[in-house]
């Protein structure tokens, strides 16, 4: 084997490597973000029980939610609808909340899924799936119970 | 003599009641924040809508409370970067928080509709790094809805938010510029 050709084999390794390379920091550099709602379900519970779960121990109930990289659990939360509102985006925020109860779970929705926000009753009872962003508790500077946040969400059947 | 004592206190006591404002505390579950990072790589933006908020009218004591995984990046790979570890770290700190107090409260008239400059000192936690912070911004009333509006810059290393090597330290400016605008109902 001449020397000539050696190297044109190194050369053509290293342009396939690079190409390779490049295409896959193309592809992170790009990478879609996760859809929500295709995702499976990491679990279903009831929104009184979410909550009571951060109330009793918020480290533990992030442990168990959050992700390092913010791609938390999709949760699958059932509860009254308690009020329906519009946020500065411009997107549904379904509350779920029973009477009675110092914190909810604040739901909400998308451009694709806030017609089907708006077609539920406050007082109905609703399954809707999410990602938690994070959790309830009450702060003292607030003075206030804040809700569990649940976004990219949409209504499901049970 | 007896009955006009009485009815000059209880006459007090209405116009006292009546005119007393209604809240003094208004909250605001939905205000937005957003960041900008200007560099010559690139420019990026960041959106977060479930900021929670008080606004005391009596005392001018203002309260954020961010939850850190709602920002929204345009890329995934950035908002994966922003909630990671080496940033920002959001699952160990959910929540970012800033407490203050608006101390021209007298300039600012919450019973009268208007536009007013409002300064603010009060402490920002990032991160678990407490740092003081010293403000000017907008109050807008209108009714009973009051709107806040500010920009501050923030120098991530203050919050020990730092990267020396790779991508994020040419792609991140080492200050970015956070934008408020909170909306606020009375509570309840």
């Amino acid at each position: 084997m001449n020397r000539k050709k050696v190297f044109k084999n190194v050369a053509m390794l290293g342009a396939a490597a690079l190409l390779i390379g490049g295409g896959f920091v193309l592809y992170l550099f790009n990478m879609p973000h996760r859809d929500v709602q295709a995702t499976k379900t990491d679990f279903k519970l009831e929104s009184s029980q979410l909550v009571t779960e951060y109330l009793k121990s918020a480290d533990e109930a992030n442990q168990k939610y959050l992700d390092e990289e913010g791609e938390s659990k999709v949760l699958a939360v059932t509860g009254t609808v308690s009020a329906i509102k519009d946020d500065l985006n411009n997107q549904k925020v379904v509350l779920l909340k029973n009477a009675g109860e110092k914190a909810g779970v604040s739901c909400t929705f998308t451009e694709a899924t806030n017609s089907h926000a708006a077609q539920l009753a406050p007082g109905q009872t609703v399954t809707i799936k999410g990602v938690i962003r994070s959790g309830a508790g009450y702060d003292e500077d607030l003075d206030l119970y804040e809700d569990v946040i649940l976004e990219k969400c949409d209504v499901i059947n049970n | 003599m007896k009955n006009s004592v009485f009815l000059l206190i209880a006459f007090g006591a209405f116009v006292l009641f009546s005119f007393k404002p209604i809240a003094t505390k208004l909250v605001t579950k939905d205000a937005h924040i957003s960041f900008f990072s200007h560099t010559v790589a690139e420019d990026i933006t960041a959106n977060n809508y479930k900021v929670v908020s008080t606004l005391n009218t009596e005392t001018g004591e203002v309260v954020f409370s961010v939850p850190m995984q709602s920002f929204e990046f345009e890329k995934a790979l950035m908002q994966k970067h922003f909630n990671g570890k080496d940033f920002l770290d959001t699952k160990a700190f959910p929540k970012a928080k800033f407490t203050g107090t608006i101390t021209n409260l007298s300039a600012v008239n919450f019973g009268k509709d208007g536009t007013y400059e409002a300064t603010v000192k009060g402490e920002l936690t990032i991160k678990g790094t407490t740092k003081p912070v010293n403000e000017k911004g907008t109050v807008t009333v209108k009714g009973n809805q009051v709107e806040v509006k500010t920009k501050l810059k923030v120098v991530l290393a203050d919050y020990g938010v730092t990267f020396a090597k790779g991508k994020p330290s040419t792609n991140v400016s080492k200050e970015v510029e956070v934008t408020l605008n909170a909306v606020y109902q009375p509570e309840g």
